[in-house]
């Protein structure tokens, strides 16, 4: 190696084992929070303050005083202490906080969301409309007194499917079945079940839609659910539980599982394990009364009693009034 | 003896026990002490951007290097030296050993004619080709064919076939390398020439030697008064089938060009590797090439550094021999085939407890220097294992399992920012390669389209990809084996080449 080559390299060399002293204990310590004084001579502890909102580009003020970064920022060099902490942008609602800042720790408040202080709506439909229903599947259902219509989740597409027209009043709730296919809404006595995705000889005059009057019941409805399958319903009145058929007009099937003490006040069906919850009046073995939580399976088991139920019913029903 | 054997199995667990306490260790780390590591990572991260901004310098200094001395008639500068110890270029002879195992004749006759197209009189070159009897009668008809072809053109051409099983031997070029050495051995006894005024250049059967090759190893031969304790390390660069191999397979030649152009810059580690150049008489005094080591290239080094008691070094000559890059048509053959050349490569980690053997035994050896040459091929080789594991896999750990609290630290939250700021700085050194290995290309053959040209620049952007895969796991696998007494054999990489025209 010329004499040249092995100067330079050694230059080379020493200078680098020099860089690496050098810088390793400022990187070590910036990134562990340590900062210097220069002034002081004195090493002090720090702590990081995350900013990050929706929408970003907000200011941020720390103690009153406007920080130079908008969102997303990290503050820096902040000593360990409590922090008032604004975040601003025109047109939203302001986000304050007070934040602790620990020494060698980072505090994260990331999740910040602005609110617009007047947000512009979009008007979704031309006509008026009595109530509507919004699919999982980025559709909009419009029930007006001209039939049913349906858009995409921005309004656009309308079309009418239907011209059914006698909405049930006051609808409690709608719920979709686990098909997509179709949607149930009630009030205190009326069950309605609207199909789409209809085969030809299902559609009436060349409509997308059809809307059945399911049931009218005597006593008042307190909740109705799909059972699996999207073929029956389940029906919570204030007296009984009922299983629905949706199959097949006029007269349908239905049986009773369960009549009630007292008027349930709280139901819920849990459709991944085929399963009613409910509480009923009852008494305990020191005939002492309360409320009760019942759980009542109807998956497989349930189906098998089900069938033996309808076919019971149909049996006891003398043969010219089937 | 029975100690020997302790120590001798002692030097070989070292350097994996080493490899894998740090992975092992990192990784438990991570789990519970994530700062621990995080510091770790971070120190690491910036000792290793210093140090291949340091090694980029240093390769840009040999590039230059290599860019003057190659301009220079060689053969005019030896005849210029002059007789020194009575040794002139008109007294030295050129051996040049091929041990070959089945290399083709679409190999071996560009080798030779790189040969006949050097810048040195013929008359002063003998070629040996020595072939392995276990490679069949094609391979030994080849042979003779060979020598039916060149024999004229030279001093003088010997073929010789090394047998199989002899005594000691195992199956290594080493062995097949000492075989054709014994053979010249007799030839240049029955010529009566002086050892020492033969230089054996050990080349690889698909080693092209430059045109100045030989003019440059007599000049650093004549001119060198220690040339007997010394080796002649050209540049190796894989230029033969550069333009027909796969990316994958030209980051990493090149990437081993480069570092051997490195090492020029660093004589204090200097060892040969792969072609290699010495005096004959050195050779036959040390007793030839290991007959049992796989990494025959950098193991005669150090027997000689042995032999002469540490006062052996390595001269580095800014002349390349060119070598065929190891590709295959599809990528993971050519994957797999890299691997197996990296794996047998880091195989030189067997030095390690050859060398120590050695130094427990020579006392004439200073301690200082045994201490720094036992550190440097332990450091070589535990780094080798280590440091894409550490950047590519450990450096995320505390992240991953540090957990909630740790995230919530300051070093938890700047150690993506600062590992990242860190590669950015490394990135330069990807352009640096870049330059290099277009300036190092040879002339684009005709059937290869221009837009090769702009393949063989973007190619380095992969690189990273390629040593976070590449870069460890080759010599992580030959440390394993080695402290396991799982001895590895010679994988001979298969080589064939298609026949192009140069522009």
């Amino acid at each position: 190696m010329k004499n040249s080559d092995k100067i330079k390299r050694m230059v080379v060399f020493y200078f680098s084992v020099a860089l690496f002293f050098i810088i390793l204990p400022i990187l070590l310590s910036y990134s562990l929070g340590y900062r210097i004084d220069y002034k002081a001579m004195k090493v002090y502890k720090t702590g990081i303050i995350f900013l990050n909102s929706k929408p970003s580009g907000a200011s941020i003020y720390i103690n009153g005083k406007m920080h130079t970064s908008l969102t997303p920022a990290q503050i820096e060099d902040l000593e360990p202490g409590v922090y008032k902490v604004k975040v601003r942008r025109e047109g939203f609602y302001p986000w304050d906080e007070e934040l602790t800042v620990r020494p060698n720790m980072v505090t994260k408040a990331d999740s910040i969301i602005l609110f617009p202080v007047m947000q512009e709506m979009d008007k979704l439909n031309k006509q008026p409309c009595r109530d509507f229903a919004v699919s999982d599947k980025g559709y909009v259902y419009y029930f007006s007194d001209s039939g049913l219509y349906r858009s995409d989740a921005d309004g656009f597409d309308m079309k009418k499917m239907s011209s059914y027209a006698k909405w049930p009043k006051k609808i409690i709730k709608k719920r979709f079945s686990p098909d997509g296919d179709k949607l149930l809404c009630f009030n205190e006595r009326e069950i309605i079940v609207i199909y789409w995705n209809l085969e030809k000889d299902e559609s009436l005059d060349g409509e997308v839609a059809r809307v059945n009057e399911i049931l009218k019941t005597e006593e008042p409805i307190v909740d109705v659910f799909w059972y699996t399958g999207s073929g029956y319903i389940i029906v919570v009145t204030e007296k009984y539980i009922n299983v629905v058929e949706l199959r097949g007009g006029g007269k349908r099937n239905i049986a009773t599982l369960y009549k009630f003490g007292a008027v349930p006040t709280c139901v819920a069906y849990d459709s991944n394990n085929g399963s009613l919850y409910f509480m009923d009046r009852a008494k305990d073995s020191f005939s002492k009364e309360g409320n009760y939580l019942y759980r009542l399976d109807m998956r497989q088991k349930f189906f098998d009693y089900l069938m033996q139920l309808l076919l019971k019913r149909d049996t006891e029903i003398p043969h010219e009034k089937r | 003896m029975k100690n020997d054997k302790f120590y001798k199995r002692l030097f070989e667990i070292i350097p994996g026990l080493l490899t894998w306490t740090t992975i092992i260790g990192l990784f438990m780390l991570a789990f519970i002490r994530p700062v621990w590591v995080a510091i770790f990572v971070i120190t690491f991260d910036l000792y290793w951007v210093i140090r291949i901004c340091y090694l980029t310098l240093l390769l840009v200094f040999a590039y230059r290097r290599l860019g003057k001395e190659k301009r220079i008639d060689w053969l005019k500068e030896s005849k210029a030296a002059g007789c020194v110890d009575g040794l002139e270029y008109k007294n030295i002879y050129h051996a040049v050993l091929f041990p070959s195992y089945k290399e083709g004749l679409d190999i071996l006759v560009p080798s030779i004619e790189a040969l006949e197209e050097a810048n040195y009189p013929k008359d002063k070159m003998i070629v040996v080709l020595s072939v392995e009897e276990r490679a069949g009668d094609e391979v030994w008809q080849n042979a003779l064919s060979l020598k039916k072809k060149f024999e004229g053109l030279f001093f003088h051409f010997i073929v010789t076939r090394h047998p199989e099983n002899l005594p000691g031997e195992v199956r290594v070029k080493g062995a097949n390398a000492t075989w054709g050495a014994k053979a010249l051995k007799e030839f240049i006894d029955s010529k009566g020439i002086d050892y020492e005024h033969v230089i054996i250049s050990c080349f690889d059967a698909d080693t092209c030697a430059a045109k100045e090759y030989f003019g440059c190893l007599s000049y650093h031969y004549i001119t060198n008064p220690e040339r007997t304790h010394s080796s002649y390390q050209p540049i190796p660069v894989y230029n033969n089938n550069i333009w027909q191999a796969r990316s994958i397979a030209r980051i990493l030649e090149l990437g081993s060009s480069f570092m051997q152009m490195i090492e020029t810059m660093r004589l204090e580690k200097f060892v040969t590797f792969s072609s290699h150049s010495m005096s004959f008489r050195t050779l036959v005094e040390v007793g030839y090439w290991p007959i049992d080591m796989i990494s025959d290239d950098s193991a005669i080094y150090w027997k000689c550094f042995l032999h002469f008691n540490g006062n052996y070094s390595v001269i580095p000559m800014y002349v390349t021999v060119s070598m065929d890059v190891a590709t295959e048509k599809g990528i993971i053959p050519t994957i797999i085939k890299q691997y197996k050349q990296k794996r047998r490569w880091a195989w030189g980690v067997e030095n390690f407890p050859y060398v120590m053997m050695g130094f427990r035994k020579n006392k004439k050896i200073p301690l200082a220097k045994k201490i720094r040459r036992g550190f440097h091929i332990l450091e070589s080789h535990y780094t080798w294992a280590v440091w894409a594991i550490i950047i590519t896999f450990i450096a995320p750990l505390p992240l991953i399992f540090g957990g909630g609290l740790f995230r919530q630290t300051a070093i938890g939250y700047n150690l993506p920012s600062i590992a990242a700021a860190l590669f950015r700085v490394s990135i330069f050194t990807i352009f640096v390669c870049m330059f290099i290995s277009v300036k190092l290309l040879p002339p684009r053959p005709k059937d290869v389209k221009p837009r090769k040209r702009a393949i063989m620049l973007l190619q380095w952007l992969f690189s990273p990809i390629v040593v976070a895969f590449m870069g460890s796991t080759p010599a992580i696998d030959a440390q394993t084996r080695l402290m396991l007494g799982k001895y590895m054999h010679f994988y001979v990489t298969s080589k064939s080449r298609k026949h192009t025209s140069s522009k």
